[in-house]
């Protein structure tokens, strides 16, 4: 098989010797996507902090005495204004100037301190707005905070022996509750996204090249060259579909670099460990996640090849691959939201199966056989695309010569 | 040694050509039952105007394509059984077949050298030699893209030649050059005869194929008409000069409609 060498070295020397093509196909891409990541995330941060810096502004209307100094003595810091117009404060609380309006009713200090078995419970009322940031913040600190201590307050007034009324509580004091293999845990989160990931970024980096790769050449007229050259149209089709796969591999390895190092800018300064989750590979899951990577890339650049074979231009080709990148997307997508454990004749559905595969080496679920099918069919197929494409090498119709 | 034996090919139309030459017949046959022998030691010639078949000849030598009909045996070796065989016996160009604009000369004469076996120390003696004679030297290590049409045509013209072919196969080699590179071409064409190589071309430049050609083969609408020497050609149309005896074949083929 001589010439695949070759051909393969051309086609990486285009990439690799070319800063602006580096550039574009590997950093670019990662730049974009560490920026646009870290500032939606530093946003979302700026907007949490900024909420919780707000001082809240209530309106309490008949408050009862006390209730200015229990909030005081609850540490909460709030500007209090009495309800003047009840109108007013609808108004302000809809127009996001007001965050809380809290009615006590007006008899509300008699009916507490006068109640006999049977009366009829008093009732407070809270007034939000859920469109606003800073009010449903002020609900739920106070509607459902700080108005049930005050509640717990007033009731330890009324009875002597609170924990008679408590009966039990739940977990108000058991560090250990939670009871998980780390190792599983970590390979669940990351497990369900990786697969995604990985499958996007081997497919999205192999399009553009790939595309180039065959239509581009048939679009400049330089694939005559290569096929009054003696060697096998397979060898050309070989040569190609190494490089792209090289290409692909290399550029979804710095994405996943990138990653992994500029995670917590990603995620606005909480890292991995901050999550609580601890990933350690095994060598045999790296062995497996290896060969694995490797025939996704090998069935992924054999399809993108494929489709440009058929094109006669650059642009007719990314249009035909734009459907294969969805159905890539899609599949991926849908092991991320499938919690029922694969049947075993899903591992034999092509590209599906990568990424059910994936996710069970990192969950350590995956059996043997599964591993075994997945792999298989997956260089399987990839085959059948190589010697399709070699086929297609022949027509002088696809090669529009 | 280049034997072509009832050679016809019919291309199929898609939509989009049948509009464009303005016809309903899908098929359209460019080249219809041609034969002919070249053999080493000559330049053969194949003069035909615009649409003739030349080009289609040229590559159904050259394995690019199939023919409909008929067998082509280059060196021995047929172009449907064993196009690879044939392949690395042949240097072919033709300008709709261009370099990658994205490398060097240098880089492409490295790489279509590896692509036909050319051991290393080889490689160098014929790169030395090549890019002295077409003068590539200065402009070895510009990308493709950046040379002028006659320095892109001399690059070609050095690339397809990296592994020494026995058989060189030519469609236009002076299209587009100024004279005086076109005559560093025609030239180089009759060294190569002169060390025994087999050179075919195809051209519809008269004094070209007058001057260069040993024999000439005239095509018109993908039928030999007239085939020989320069004299034979004459003799046989009765007139004094190509172009004379050129347009007395074509108006005997298309009538008076001249
Ligand atoms: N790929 C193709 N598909 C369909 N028809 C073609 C194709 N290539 C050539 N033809 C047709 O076949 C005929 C012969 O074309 P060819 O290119 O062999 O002529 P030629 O003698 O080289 O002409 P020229 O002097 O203009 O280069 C023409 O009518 C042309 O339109
Ligand atoms: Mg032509």
């Amino acid at each position: 098989m001589g010439g695949i060498k070759q051909i393969c070295g051309k086609e990486l020397a285009r990439v690799f010797k070319d800063v602006k093509m580096m550039f574009s196909v590997f950093f670019l891409p990662v730049i974009i996507m560490i920026a646009v990541m870290s500032l939606v995330s530093n946003m979302s941060l700026k907007a949490e902090q900024d909420v919780e810096e707000h001082v809240p502004v209530l309106y309490v209307e008949n408050a009862p005495d006390g209730f200015d100094g229990f909030l005081k003595q609850a540490e909460i810091a709030y500007t209090l204004y009495p309800v003047e117009d009840r109108e007013m404060v609808k108004e302000s609380i809809l127009n996001g100037d007001a965050d809380l309006w809290i009615e006590f009713p007006a008899n509300f200090q008699e009916a507490v301190s006068d109640y006999q078995t049977g009366d009829e419970v008093v009732q407070v009322k809270t007034y939000y707005n859920p469109s606003e940031e800073y009010s449903r913040a002020a609900y739920n600190m106070i509607s459902t905070g700080v108005l049930e201590m005050y509640r717990q307050k007033l009731l330890a007034q009324r009875v002597d022996d609170m924990q008679k009324l408590t009966v039990f509580t739940v977990n108000s004091d058991n560090p250990d509750m939670v009871i998980q293999d780390e190792q599983k845990a970590g390979g669940k989160v990351l497990g369900t996204m990786l697969p995604y990931f990985v499958t996007i970024l081997l497919f999205a980096g192999a399009m553009g090249i790939g595309t180039d790769m065959v239509a581009g050449e048939k679009e400049r007229g330089t694939m005559a060259s290569l096929l009054v050259s003696p060697i096998k149209r397979s060898s050309i089709v070989l040569g190609k579909v190494f490089a792209l796969m090289i290409i692909s591999g290399v550029s979804s390895v710095v994405y996943v670099a990138a990653m992994v190092i500029f995670m917590p800018q990603m995620l606005g300064g909480s890292s991995g460990e901050d999550l609580g989750i601890s990933l350690t590979l095994g060598a045999g899951q790296i062995a497996m996640l290896a060969a694995l990577l490797v025939a996704i890339a090998f069935l992924y650049s054999a399809v993108i090849v494929l489709v440009s074979v058929f094109a006669k231009t650059v642009k007719e080709a990314s249009s035909y691959v734009m459907p294969m990148y969805m159905l890539v997307l899609v599949l991926g997508i849908t092991t991320m939201f499938t919690t029922s454990t694969p049947k075993d004749w899903f591992y034999m559905i092509p590209v599906y199966n990568t990424s059910l595969a994936l996710q069970g080496i990192l969950t350590q679920e995956v059996t043997g056989v599964q591993y075994g099918m997945t792999l298989g069919v997956t260089l399987a197929l990839g085959a059948v695309l190589i010697g399709v494409i070699a086929k297609a090498f022949e027509s002088e119709k696809v090669m529009a010569i | 040694m280049i034997e072509i034996r009832n050679l016809t090919k019919i291309y199929k139309l898609n939509k989009k050509q049948m509009k464009e030459s303005k016809t309903t017949n899908p098929l359209k046959t460019a080249v219809d039952d041609l034969s002919l022998r070249a053999v080493p030691g000559e330049i053969y010639g194949l003069l035909g105007p615009n649409g003739a078949g030349k080009t289609t000849t040229l590559r159904c030598i050259s394995t690019i394509i199939r023919p409909t009909k008929g067998e082509i045996y280059v060196a021995g070796h047929e172009v449907q059984k064993e196009p690879e065989q044939v392949r690395e016996k042949i240097g072919f160009l033709t300008g709709d077949i261009k370099l990658d604009p994205q490398f060097s000369v240098d880089y492409m004469f490295d790489f279509f050298g590896k692509l036909h076996h050319v051991p290393q120390d080889k490689l160098r003696a014929r790169k030395e030699e090549l890019f002295d004679y077409f003068e590539i030297r200065d402009f070895a290590h510009k990308k493709i893209k950046e040379l002028s049409t006659g320095m892109g045509q001399k690059a070609a013209i050095a690339v397809c030649l990296v592994h020494d072919p026995d058989i060189v196969i030519f469609d236009e080699p002076t299209n587009g050059l100024d004279v005086v590179t076109a005559r560093g071409v025609t030239d180089y064409l009759k060294k190569l005869k002169n060390e025994g190589k087999l050179v075919i071309i195809s051209t519809h430049i008269m004094s070209e194929a007058e001057k260069i050609c040993d024999r000439i083969g005239v095509i018109i609408d993908g039928q030999k008409v007239a085939e020989g020497r320069l004299h034979e050609i004459l003799q046989e149309t009765g007139t004094g000069d190509l172009e004379d005896a050129f347009f007395e074949l074509y108006r005997e083929r298309k009538g008076e409609a001249l």
